[in-house]
């Protein structure tokens, strides 16, 4: 039995969302939502292997449940969903694959820690810190893992060092530079032909250009490729799943910025 | 079909693409890039792998770079045993376990490993010598690594956070080795060379976390690993006496 846990279509979940439309596996897989600011990931019932939940790299990310094991991480569950349904939204040229692996590490290592710093400095913060200390401590007593606790904690408490704000905007204006510097030859998706890394840079951009406008105003062919993004039927189904009118500025604890360089 | 790999001593990074393509059985012409000489930020390697990291594999005039990536590239691109399995719960988790062994649990080897040999062990050079090649470092991040671990200033609050993470995955790979025959599914595949790679000296860097008492699963495995044939040849390249020392640990395993 396969159930997909995940959260508002922003980020990791709007990127898996999307991967399972585009892999045609809607319906073959049970959908739940989940309100990953309010901790529901560290308590989803009947999960026999938890490991991957508990200490996964990507923070608040959806859930894959498999036969009761827990399964994360959104690059691997779209290659996972890819490799299911046979979708061939990774190229079969090693070489190309090769390339894409890269610009999704790229993405998941920079330019997703940067992301969910700024998205959650910006929208979960205010939330987090709103709340009594009773309810925030209920939330995070279920988490395992010591330093995602931590990012909850930071995130209540508004430690956001300016050094590492400055820091995580370079890091997404160098992903936007990254897109249109990539796209420069005229072609339509980041490797070439669709694959997973359109999915992952775009779940992690997309809340990024209110955040940062004058950094994509100036960079056409990128905003061009998101309106390509945003117009395929199966981000528009994963964007449907919506039960916010913004989700992209729904935000979650995610991963740590690299402490190693 | 010319293959060329530019590396270090077999260990950690360096060491997973050498033992994928030994354990492929390709050919490959072998580059040895002295770290602690700064061979990685020299111009004629630069001209190689501009950001200055290690290692780097060329074929047939492709450059690639990313230690796990490579040995995923040549896991596709060669034939030869397969290293991953076809079954894709038992591939998401050979990703997820390398994914935790490079981001999460290596670094935290790598700080340790930095403050207590890579920095003690260039921080006898001239230092003017030691700043010039600092400065030649493309990447800021690795130029603030260079100089932590050669001025010797890791704080201990990250330092006692690495030691926390490396006493975790330690456990958390017992357990998992406690399940299954190999790292992620029951057979032999590329978390196996991963994790195998930053792990292989535990029992001699870890003895209060690992060692035949205390993670028997751990010590099962990598003498599994450590017989292969493949392993063998690629302990042969390197030029420390790492691989004679380990192997007296592993005499006396069962």
């Amino acid at each position: 039995m396969l159930v997909l846990y995940h959260g508002e279509p922003n980020g990791p979940s709007l990127s898996v969302l999307a991967m399972l439309a585009e892999c045609g596996l809607e319906g073959q897989i049970e959908t739940r939502p989940i309100n990953l600011l309010a901790g529901e990931r560290h308590t989803i019932p009947g999960i026999a292997e938890p490991l991957a939940r508990d200490i996964g790299v990507e923070g608040e990310g959806p859930l894959l449940v498999v036969d009761g094991e827990a399964c994360q991480e959104s690059v691997f569950l779209a290659q996972y969903l890819d490799e299911v349904a046979g979708a061939g939204l990774q190229p079969k040229d090693a070489y190309t694959h090769w390339q894409m692996m890269m610009w999704c590490r790229r993405i998941t290592e920079r330019c997703a820690p940067a992301a969910a710093f700024l998205g959650n400095q910006a929208y979960a913060a205010p939330v987090l810190a709103a709340m009594d200390d009773a309810a925030f401590d209920a939330i995070i007593a279920p988490i395992a893992s010591a330093d995602l606790h931590q990012r909850w904690a930071d995130t209540r408490s508004g430690a956001f060092p300016d050094a590492a704000r400055t820091d995580s905007r370079a890091k997404i204006a160098d992903a936007a530079a990254l897109v249109e510097t990539q796209l420069a030859d005229g072609r339509e998706w980041l490797i070439g032909p669709l694959t997973i890394a359109d999915f992952e840079t775009y779940g992690w951009l997309v809340g990024m250009v209110d955040l940062m406008p004058d950094t994509f105003a100036e960079k056409s062919l990128t905003r061009a490729w998101m309106a390509r993004m945003a117009a395929r039927p199966s981000v528009q189904s994963a964007l449907a799943r919506a039960g916010v009118t913004h989700p992209e500025r729904v935000w979650a604890p995610g991963p740590e910025i690299n402490r190693w360089g | 079909m010319s293959v060329t790999l530019y590396h270090w001593e077999p260990n950690a990074n360096s060491g997973k693409p050498m033992l994928a393509l030994m354990e492929k059985g390709v050919a490959f012409e072998s580059h040895y890039i002295d770290m602690l000489a700064f061979d990685q930020h020299k111009p004629e390697y630069l001209a190689i792998n501009p950001q200055g990291t290690i290692p780097a594999m060329v074929h047939d005039g492709r450059v690639l770079v990313e230690s796990t990536a490579i040995m995923e590239y040549v896991n596709e691109a060669f034939d030869g045993p397969v290293l991953m399995p076809d079954n894709p719960l038992e591939r998401w988790r050979i990703r997820w376990w390398m994914k935790f062994m490079d981001q999460w649990l290596g670094p935290s080897f790598s700080m340790i490993g930095w403050s207590v040999f890579v920095g003690p062990m260039v921080r006898k050079r001239d230092p003017a010598e030691l700043e010039a090649a600092i400065e030649r470092i493309p990447l800021p991040e690795r130029r603030v690594a260079w100089r932590k671990a050669i001025s010797g200033q890791f704080g201990e609050a990250e330092l006692a956070e690495s030691r926390r993470r490396v006493a975790f995955g330690i456990a958390l790979l017992e357990e998992e080795l406690g399940k299954r025959d190999y790292v992620g599914s029951n057979g032999y595949s590329l978390a196996d060379i991963n994790i195998f790679n930053s792990t292989y000296s535990l029992p001699l860097s870890q003895p209060d976390l690992a060692g035949r008492d205390k993670t028997p699963n751990i010590m099962r495995w990598l003498k599994r690993v450590y017989q292969r044939e493949a392993v063998k040849r690629t302990w042969a390249m390197g030029r420390t006496d790492l691989a004679h020392r380990y192997s007296l640990i592993m005499e006396g395993i069962d």
